[in-house]
């Protein structure tokens, strides 16, 4: 075949280094600044070094907290999933729930968080209420134009070759909107990480949410900092997961 | 073993809506043919005369506003599930899945009717082994030329082993010398397998290199001629392509097909 060459591969994405380096030299600036502030004029509480957020932290609160905001973006995940493939089959379904999703989606996050106090007794089923409602819409709406976004082509070519409905959403669908669900969480990921904190401010008893509200009742900026800070390293780590498993999924994109 | 179900089209009539305006418009309008088991038949036709409605109809994604399309006694709309693993298609642009490597998207129609794993990779791989492509399993559509990307979609088409393959310009994007080979191919595997080939095609050249049968269709898939290739003479194939090319344009059957210029051979009677 002379007149056919093989495309140059594309190489496997690795760890993004760049942000590693970017993180280490915002932390030494941070940890240079604590011990500088007292000569800059600066309150020694507003940049609390590494040690004192440490001292500040309690490992439990995060461990809580990131548990509640991983089950409760997979049960968004698979319920707004769910709901998309089947408003995706159904012409008619879609037409009865987009309105209602959209509705829901216009709702503020305080509301849903003054309605779980009002709706619901147990503070978990609270909490977790807050951030389904909140996320499920986003992966629905996301999921579900990206399946209307499939290739007219990919769809003809799978039909011809007649699959089950099953198979036609394994084979095609899925694979297909994996790009949009990556994207979905990633943005999911953030929501969520300011809802739980939100959601935990009111009647829990654990979690980083919590751990702000007494900071705030004590008067302690330095916790209100050690757990902000907290919370965007959870918000790094959690992204950077899910960018790494984006870059292993996606290798077959150019 | 038994041989592909015979083909047979009667009083097909499409019509489609218009969404824009409401209007109807008749895509195929009272389409008679018949196709016998094994025939390798090019349908020719100008752009918008309904050869990729008359496409869709045989793969069943469309059902016939009027009349029928029997595959052996059975319709491929109606009893669509029936035909999984029997058609197999191959279209214009390759269509592999760009998330899947070549073996992967070769075996797909396999997977489709639930053929074991190991059975699936050794037949796929068989057949694109057979397209020379043995060296690129691996490798995802968008590190393959166009050339090998259609080999993969050939592969895919065969790898069932159709009754009915469907080719819908199959050819037609690839540059001429791709294009002669992989219709050489094509030919060459379809006559292996025992399948009836039907291709849609505007190219004259590639229709009376490939075909059994050229099938001229005018406006609204009107059958303007049923030609049998083997009735002319090698020497008469430009004479051929003129005809149809007057036949394509005058939208009217050219006189001189009834000369082919040869008779066809018939058996002695003992």
């Amino acid at each position: 075949m002379p007149h056919e060459e093989l495309r140059e591969s594309v190489p496997v994405l690795t760890f993004p280094r760049q942000t590693l380096v970017s993180l280490l030299v915002f932390a030494v600036a941070w940890e240079a600044l604590s011990h500088l502030a007292p000569y800059l004029g600066i309150p020694p509480f507003a940049i609390p070094s590494f040690a004192r957020i440490a001292r500040s932290l309690t490992p439990i609160d995060v461990a809580v907290t990131l548990a509640r905001v991983i089950a409760a973006l997979l049960v968004s995940f698979v319920l707004g999933l769910a709901l998309a493939m089947a408003m995706y089959r159904s012409s008619s379904l879609d037409k009865y729930l987009h309105p209602m999703i959209r509705l829901l989606m216009a709702v503020p996050v305080v509301s849903w968080i003054l309605f779980a106090v009002l709706w619901f007794p147990g503070v978990e089923f609270r909490i977790g209420f807050v951030l389904v409602v909140v996320c499920g819409p986003v992966f629905l709406i996301d999921t579900l134009d990206a399946m209307h976004g499939v290739p007219r082509e990919l769809r003809h070519m799978m039909q011809s070759f007649r699959p089950t409905t099953w198979q036609y959403f394994l084979k095609l669908m899925l694979p297909a909107i994996v790009p949009t669900i990556f994207t979905s969480w990633k943005v999911n990921i953030s929501l969520a990480i300011r809802v739980v904190t939100i959601a935990e401010l009111v009647g829990a008893v654990t979690g980083i949410g919590h751990q702000l509200s007494v900071a705030q009742e004590l008067f302690s900026v330095a916790d209100v900092f050690a757990w902000t800070l907290v919370l965007v390293a959870l918000l790094f780590l959690l992204e950077a997961m899910v960018a790494r498993a984006e870059a292993r999924v996606l290798r077959w994109r150019a | 073993m038994s041989g592909p179900p015979p083909i047979e089209v009667r009083g097909l009539r499409k019509v489609f809506r218009q969404t824009t305006t409401g209007q109807s418009v008749v895509a195929i309008d009272h389409l008679d043919l018949a196709i016998a088991p094994r025939e390798v038949v090019a349908i020719v036709g100008q752009t918008g005369c309904g050869k990729s409605t008359f496409f869709d109809l045989m793969i069943g994604l469309e059902a016939p506003s009027e009349g029928l399309i029997h595959i052996g006694d059975k319709s491929p709309h109606a009893d669509f599930d029936f035909f999984r693993g029997r058609i197999a298609t191959v279209f214009q642009q390759d269509r592999l899945l760009p998330w899947r490597s070549a073996l992967d998207n070769a075996r797909l129609p396999l997977e489709l009717i639930g053929l074991p794993e190991k059975e699936q990779r050794e037949r796929a791989l068989t057949w694109l082994k057979r397209l020379g492509l043995g060296q690129f399993t691996n490798a995802y559509p968008h590190e393959l030329s166009g050339g090998m990307r259609q080999r993969v979609a050939i592969a895919r088409a065969f790898a069932v082993e159709p009754d009915i393959l469907l080719a819908d310009e199959a050819f037609g994007h690839l540059d001429e010398v791709t294009a002669a080979e992989l219709r050489e191919t094509f030919l060459e595997l379809a006559r292996e397998c025992g399948s009836t080939a039907i291709l849609i095609t505007h190219q004259l050249e590639e229709a009376i290199s490939v075909g059994d049968r050229i099938v001229v269709f005018g406006q609204s898939a009107k059958l303007l001629a049923d030609i049998h290739v083997a009735h002319w003479p090698k020497s008469k194939y430009k004479l051929l392509r003129e005809v149809i090319q007057s036949t394509l344009q005058s939208n009217h059957p050219d006189p001189r097909l009834k000369d082919p210029g040869t008779k066809p051979k018939r058996k002695k009677k003992r």
